[in-house]
This record gives C-alpha cells, structure tokens and sequence, in this order.
C-alpha cells in the first residue's frame, strides 16, 4: 500500500468516525468564534480610541474658541488663565494610545490586564490609576477568553489526540495488528503517513483562518508577521505529531495511547507552566509598589514642604537651560512659576522609581524565559503573544511612549513657564503639535 | 456490596503501577499544598508589611491641614484569606492596591497578572488546580474500564450467578473510585490544616464542609458518569474517549465560552463610557475646590441661617470643611449610583454563569470552591465596598476637623496637630462570613446535589436494563 493510499484511506477512515468529524466541527466553529471575539475587542478598542479622539477634538475647539473670544477660561472658574503657560498645557489634551495589533484577533494574549490610552497631565506618571484594565468581571477574566492563540496552543493538541488517539491502537485492540504488519511490511511509515493526514488537515484549517485575518485586516497587517505565525503554529502541530508518533510507537492499545496523550497535555499544558507559576510566585510576589506609593505621596509632600530656592535649584539641575530663561536669570523665585514646575522634580523621582520596579519585573520573567527548555507551553504562548503585540513587553514598550509623552510635556511646561511666555492661540496650537510629534 | 467495595481496593493495591502512580499522586497533592500555603504566607506577610509602612507613614505627620491630609490619603492592600492557598480565584487578576483620598474614589490596582509575562492559562498550581483538573482526569482513568474490565473477562457474569445485582455491582465501583477522590481532597485539606493551622477563624470548618462537599458530589458525578458510560458502550476505548471529550468540554471549553457569552448578553461599559457618565453626574453637585456652584450658594445659606449669622466669616466654624463634606457626600452618592450599577451587573453575569452549571457543573464547582475560599467576586466586592466605607469615614473626620476642628473659613493654612491624625481609625479588612454569602451558592450547590441525582439514577435505570448473561 503506498504512502497515498493510506493517506486517502486515513480521509475515509475520518470521514466515516462521526465521533472525529464532530470534533473537528466543533474545532472549526470554536476558531470562528474565537476570531469573533477578537475582532469584538479589536473593534471594541477603536470604537474606544476614537470616542477619546472625538473628545480630545471637541475639549481643543473649545478652548481655541476661549483664546478667539479673548477669555481666560470658564467663567465659573476664575482662577484659570490660559495666556499663562501652565494652564494652557493643563489645557492642552494630550493622550498617547496603544494601538490595537492587527493580529490581536489571533490573539487577545495579556492585552486584557493593561490599558491601552492614557491622559497626560503634568501629574502623570506610568503606573497611574488610569493605567488599569478595561472594566471586565474578575470571574470571566479567571477564565479567560476564547481567543484564537488559545485555540492553538490547547485546545488543538486535545482535538489532535481525539483525531489521533486510536491510530495503530485500535488494531492493537481488535488484534489485527499483525495482519497489518504483513500487509504493509513498515509499520512505522503507516502510522506516519496516517498521521500525516491529521497534520495536513489542522495544518490548513488553522492556515486558512489566519489567512482570512490576513485578509480582513489586509491593509495594516504585517505579513511578515502573520506568516511567523503562521510558521509558530506549524512548528507547534508539529512537535505534537512527533508526541504522538513516539507514544503511538509505544502502543498497547487506544485506551493506552489516550491515557498518555492526555497525561503528556496536562503536564506540558497544566502541570508544568501552573508548577512554573506557584514557583514564580513564590520567589517574586506580587509587587505592592510600596515604592512607588512613596514616591507619590510622603516623598512628593516632603517636596512641598522645600523652601522655594532649593525647589528652584533642582528645576535648574533638571534643565540645565533654564539658566537662560527669564526667570532663570531672576535673582529671586517666583513662586508661582515654582510651584507649576515643581512637578519635574516628582517625575524624576517618578522615573528612578519605576525603572527599579520594571526591573524586578524583569527578574521575574527572566525566571520565565529560563523555562522555556522544559516549559514549551509558555515558550509558545509568550512567542506569540509578542507577535501579536499582546503580551508583557508590548505594554512595557507602551508604558516608555507614555514616559516620553510625560517628559516631553513635562519639558515644555518647565521652558515656557521659566521664559514667563504668554499664550495666544497660535502658541497653543503650537504646543498642540509639539505634543502630538 | 462492601465485598466487592473491599475486592476493588485490594485490586488498586495490587496492581503495582497504579499503587506508585497514587502515592506519587498523594505526595505532590501534599507538596502542592504546602507549597500553596508557602506562597499565600508570603503574600499575606508582604501585604501585612505593606499595610504597616503606609499606616507608619500617616501617624508619623505632623501638623498640616485636614484637607491636605485628605489628599495626603491612604492606602488599603486587599488581603489575602487563609484558603487562598487552596483556590486564589480572582486574586491574581484583580489589583491588589487601593488608593484612598478625598473627591476621589479609586480602583484597584496592580494586579499579579500585569507584572509579568504570562505563565499558565489554567492558573498557578494550587490545589484547586489538582482538585479541578487532575483529580477527575485520574478518577476517569481509573472508572473507564472498570465494569468494561470485569464484563470483557467473564467476571461479571461470574458474580451475577453467585447473585450480586448488577445494580449493586455499578455503585460498589462507583463508590471504591469516589472514595479516592475524596481521600485525596482529605489529605490536602490535613496538610492545609497542618501548617495553616493557627491561622484559621471561625469560619472556617464552614467553609471546609462547603467546599469538600462540593469537591465530593463533583467526584461522584465524574465517577458516575464514567462508569455509566463503560457500561453502555461496548469498547472501553470508546467511554474512554467519549468520558475525556466531555472532561475537555467541562473544564476546558465551556467555562470560557460561558463566560463570555454572558458577558456579551449582559456587556459592560466601556471605562470611558462609565467615566464620562460619572463625571456628568459629578458635574452637577458641589466641587469643593469650587466656590461659586449654585448648590454652595444654597448650602451657604443654610449653615448662615443655623449658625444665625449674616456672613461667613462670623461662624464659629470653617465653613471650607463643610463644603468639602457636602462635595464627598454628593460624589458618595454619584458613586452608589454608578459602581451599584456595575456591581449588580457583575453579579447579573455571575447569576447567569450559574446557571450554566445546568449543562456544566463544572462551572458549579468552581463558583462554589472560590466562594468556600473566599476568592470570588463577592468578595472581591466585599473588599471594594468595606474600604469605600472606610474611605467615607475617613474623609469625613478630616473634613469635620477642617470644619469643627477651631479654624475659620479661608484659613488653609490652619493645621491639626499629629494626635489627631494618629487618632483616626486604620482600614481594617473583616472577612465576610460564609453564613451571608452561603445563599448566593444555593444555585450551585442544587446543580451539582441533581447533577449527582441523575447521575446515579441512571446507572440504577441503566443497570437494570443491560442484558450481560
């Protein structure tokens, strides 16, 4: 019997075992739902990110409309004057956002856990409230989304062992085993050329419906992308067969090769990453920021109670260019112009702190990283997490943009206020696209 | 019926494999458990560390301004219950740190999941990962071809003519396999005891019954319907296959697909949408660091009217303090409306889920062991509203001392001294007990009690009409 025949009887074989097909089925209706859903959030996202666009448009009209109308802000609110530097950047809508991927309908990964636009405000900072997750219910995220990548990564190799589990194992249990053997002389490339039918077949499922992504999401996706992807998942399917082919080898019968696949699954699946996590857990638990909370509380009041030359010279020590301004070369501190940049200094300190805890965050997942060699699961999961700019590092590169928009903010708030600059619409628009370059 | 109860065992403990397999089995059940405990004290300790060092901090000030101190704030830590170290439920994906400060209620913040790359999708390896996942799985492997096994090698027809019910045979299996399932559950509940043991409250047995008994009718059904299935097919490779697909879409599959399409029937809003509906609502109260709002103008009037004065700086009192209660009272409210509509739509969802159990009582399961654990969404809730709470009392002495405390109105500048801010109360976190949450599992616990009814009243139904001689 050659390789094709037993490839084209393996078809009849799946196609007549109603058990397989609706395993299969329900696979493929599981990806059409799993890529439901993360069109839902991707799409969910946008709708979210314009409605702040949209905002952000209607809050600059209005104040333009103040700079035209010669006023100096709302007039219940007389204190604000938007011709002074400060209150026009307080003023000035500044939001840094992460994009969705366009692959995060292949995979939701951790984009769940994080925030994904920010206000800037010249009291922000990188682990503020407002950083936090979309409102969802604690219990559905315990659980977890359908998303594609999960798909993949768990639920295929359990579709896999219900297509796989009795190959070679039924024959062995009806004892016509032997009468194979004499028939086809190489067991092994029977047992392969079978199993490769199943690779053939999950393999171009699953191709397919990354393709559509492709498709859908044509005009932004990078292809380079969705083909790593894709090569991930093949590779994954892969290393599955080869599993199987070795506990297959093994045999003594279905319910042998069932019991061991599905014991390979759990350990590989559960067992191992959930035993990787308790240990992670244990040795770096859960930051409580207590750092940071200081930082922002008793070390920033602590700040305010500074005398305001002292304060002035650490504004200068900060923006060494501050020397040259007007009130730079003012022998005596304004308080005023003082206290509005006083701010700087708690972004410092701001700074210093979080790059000590996106360090301890990073022992952590080094920790990870190293055990990825008998923890491929994970390797996997975060490889393609990162493909689809869901995972850690994606809102960590998010978390620096939104420093940046802080220090450039912060930057520009200290120069105007120090050169004592008045504000007319022209200058705020021009502060607008500074903020936005 | 105890005979073939007692024959079953001996079996288990003759077979060599299987003998290994379970005191493996039982050592990493143990192991996990006191490993669960390690990781749950350490996070107990950091957060009772926590919660001193920002305490430390608040009766260390010194003179300042109520107000300030008010913005000062402070922070709650939620906090970890002994039984987290059996089921940690929502504690890794939730925050676990609160801000408490005036005009502003915040939320919840830095969670586990966030300050890492992720690990495990199932979850860290605690017991209630073993109880849930790997328990069933190694009671199905152990029921699959019990009554296959004995029907294929002619036994069963051997002790039906020595006259054992074949009915009596079913529940004698039944019973020998459930019973490792819960011996495992008493083991791993011993080992919590042993070195949690000091720590435990008054509510715990309570808890521990709830949740082994959910754990044990959870068993039952697996073990039923396992053994039921051996008994209709006639290969014990097919129940076998057919008792994982049903494991795989229990634990696997419809907790998720469940859970989201409970979600999508019932959605959320957006934080943006939620926010700017609060901010609306906000808007049309007082704003404390607002003087020239309509409803100030009325309240002014009324203090001025009580006090019998004409104008403010004749009170005998601050006048900014009660502005600034008025403005928290008014945001207090706004915040009932909105997080009480949330709140309820999250427990809206949670109903819902319930009632997946119908199909799912896996989902059963799992409500009920992070209930008995105290790591569900009621008490995360719970937490979420006991430190408002605190946060509402504890804005509220500050800004009675601003008002009573001897100032007049527009004297920012005037300060309490440290005594009074060591003298207002800590956040004090009281778990809430079992008796009051019991009733919101009733759903769950009747689920699996007929999940387990039918079970084994189709193995009674069953036996009786299987033909074997």
């Amino acid at each position: 019997m050659s390789a094709l025949n037993i490839f084209l009887f393996e078809f009849k074989h799946f196609s007549r075992s109603r058990d397989k097909v609706l395993a299969y089925m329900f696979f493929v209706l599981a990806c059409i739902y799993a890529l439901y859903n993360g069109f839902s959030l991707y799409n969910k996202q946008q709708a979210t990110i314009s409605s702040i666009e949209q905002k952000k448009q209607e809050d600059i009209l209005k104040i333009k409309s103040w700079y035209d109308e010669g006023k100096k802000g709302p007039e219940d609110r007389p204190w604000i004057d938007i011709t002074n530097p400060s209150w026009a950047l307080w003023n000035a809508p500044t939001y840094t956002i992460k994009q969705p991927s366009p692959l995060l309908p292949l995979g939701i990964g951790q984009a769940e856990q994080y925030g994904f636009y920010k206000k800037i405000t010249n009291w922000s900072s990188t682990y503020d409230n407002d950083m936090v997750e979309e409102l969802a219910n604690p219990e559905r995220l315990v659980n977890g989304n359908i998303d594609f990548a999960f798909l993949i990564l768990f639920l295929l190799p359990l579709l896999w062992i219900i297509l796989t589990y009795n190959i070679n194992g039924f024959e062995i249990d009806s004892h016509f085993n032997k009468l194979i053997a004499i028939q086809i002389r190489n067991t092994k490339s029977w047992i392969l050329a079978r199993l490769m039918f199943y690779v053939l077949l999950l393999w171009l499922t699953v191709t397919i419906f990354m393709l559509v992504v492709g498709v859908i999401n044509g005009s932004v996706v990078s292809y380079s992308k969705l083909f790593s992807l894709i090569f991930l998942a093949t590779t994954y399917l892969l290393i599955w067969a080869l599993i199987s082919l070795v506990i297959i080898l093994k045999s003594k019968g279905s319910s042998f090769q069932a019991f061991t696949m599905i014991s390979v699954w759990l350990v590989f699946c559960v067992i191992i990453p959930g035993a990787l996590h308790l240990y992670a857990s244990i040795q770096y638990p859960p930051n409580l920021m207590t750092d940071y909370l200081d930082t922002n509380r008793k070390e920033a009041n602590e700040i305010y109670e500074l005398p305001l030359d002292t304060l002035a010279k650490r504004i200068v020590n900060l923006y060494p260019e501050l020397v040259k301004t007007q009130h730079g070369q003012d022998s005596v501190a304004d308080e005023l112009i003082v206290n509005n940049t006083v701010r700087a200094i708690n972004n410092q300190m701001n700074k210093k702190t979080i790059e000590k805890i996106e360090q301890e965050n990073e022992k952590k997942n080094e920790l990870i990283k190293t055990s990825y060699w008998f923890n491929p699961v994970s390797f996997f999961q975060n490889k393609w997490n990162s493909i689809t700019e869901t995972d850690y590092y994606a809102y960590k590169a998010y978390r620096k943009n939104v420093q940046k928009a802080i220090d450039k903010k912060m930057e520009l708030l200290v120069l105007e206020c120090w050169d004592k600059r008045k504000v007319d619409k022209s200058t705020y628009e021009n502060y607008l696209q500074l903020l936005t370059k | 019926m105890i005979e073939i109860f007692l024959n079953e065992w001996k079996g288990f403990y003759r077979n060599r494999l299987m003998a290994v397999v379970a005191l493996l089995f039982v050592a990493s059940l143990a192991l996990v458990t006191w490993l669960g405990v390690v990781q749950n004290q350490k996070q107990i300790e950091s957060q009772l560390k926590a919660h001193r060092h920002i305490r430390a901090q608040w009766d260390e000030l010194e003179t300042m301004n109520p107000h300030k101190a008010a913005h000062f704030g402070s922070y709650a830590f939620k906090p970890n219950t002994i039984l987290n170290s059996l089921d940690e439920g929502v504690n890794a994906v939730t925050g676990k740190v609160l801000r408490l400060e005036g005009h502003t209620q915040h939320d919840l913040v830095y969670s586990e999941a966030s300050q890492s790359l992720l690990v495990s999708k199932f979850g860290k390896l605690m017991p209630s990962l073993l109880f849930q996942f790997v328990i069933p799985l190694f009671l199905i492997f152990l029921a699959f071809n019990t009554y296959a096994k004995e029907r294929d090698s002619g036994r069963l027809k051997l002790l039906l003519i020595q006259g054992t019910s074949l009915q009596k045979i079913l529940f004698s299996k039944i019973l020998s396999i459930w019973i490792i399932g819960v011996l495992c559950l008493i083991i791993s509940i011993l080992t919590q005891v042993v070195f949690n043991g000091n720590a435990f409250h008054a509510d715990f047995p309570l808890r521990m019954i709830l949740m082994i008994s959910s754990y044990s009718l959870y068993y039952l059904i697996i073990t039923t319907l396992t053994v039921l299935l051996s008994a209709i097919f006639s290969s014990a490779s097919v129940s076998l296959s057919t008792t994982i697909a049903i494991w795989v879409l229990w634990t696997i599959f419809l907790p998720k697909i469940v859970g989201n399409a409970v979600e999508k029937l019932s959605p959320l809003p957006t934080r943006v949408e939620f926010q700017k509906a609060m901010d609306e609502d906000r808007s049309k109260g007082i704003d404390g660091h607002n003087p020239s709002g309509e409803r100030k103008k009325e309240l002014e009037k009324e203090i001025l009217a009580k006090y019998k004065v004409d104008s403010l700086s004749q009170l005998p009192i601050n006048f900014d303090g009660i502005v600034m209660q008025a403005d928290e009272e008014y945001g207090n409210m706004v915040w009932d409306k909105h997080f009480g509509k949330l709140y309820q739509q999250m427990q809206s969802q949670k109903r819902n889920y319930q009632f997946s159990g119908i199909i799912n009582p896996f989902a059963s399961l799992q409500n009920l062991s992070m209930g008995a654990a105290g790591t569900d969404m009621f008490h995360h809730l719970d937490f979420l509203k006991q430190a408002e709470e605190y946060r509402r009392v504890f804005i509220k002495t500050l800004n009675d001392k601003m008002a009573y405390g001897g100032s007049k109105t527009g004297d920012w500048d005037w300060k309490a001294d440290s005594e009074f801010f060591k003298s207002v109360k800590d956040f004090e976190y009281k778990p809430i007990s079992i008796k009051t949450i019991f009733p919101k599992y009733l759903t769950d616990i009747l689920v699996l009690v007929l999940w387990a009814v039918v079970m084994l009243t189709l193995v009674n139904y069953t036996s009786k009409r299987i033909s074997i001689l």
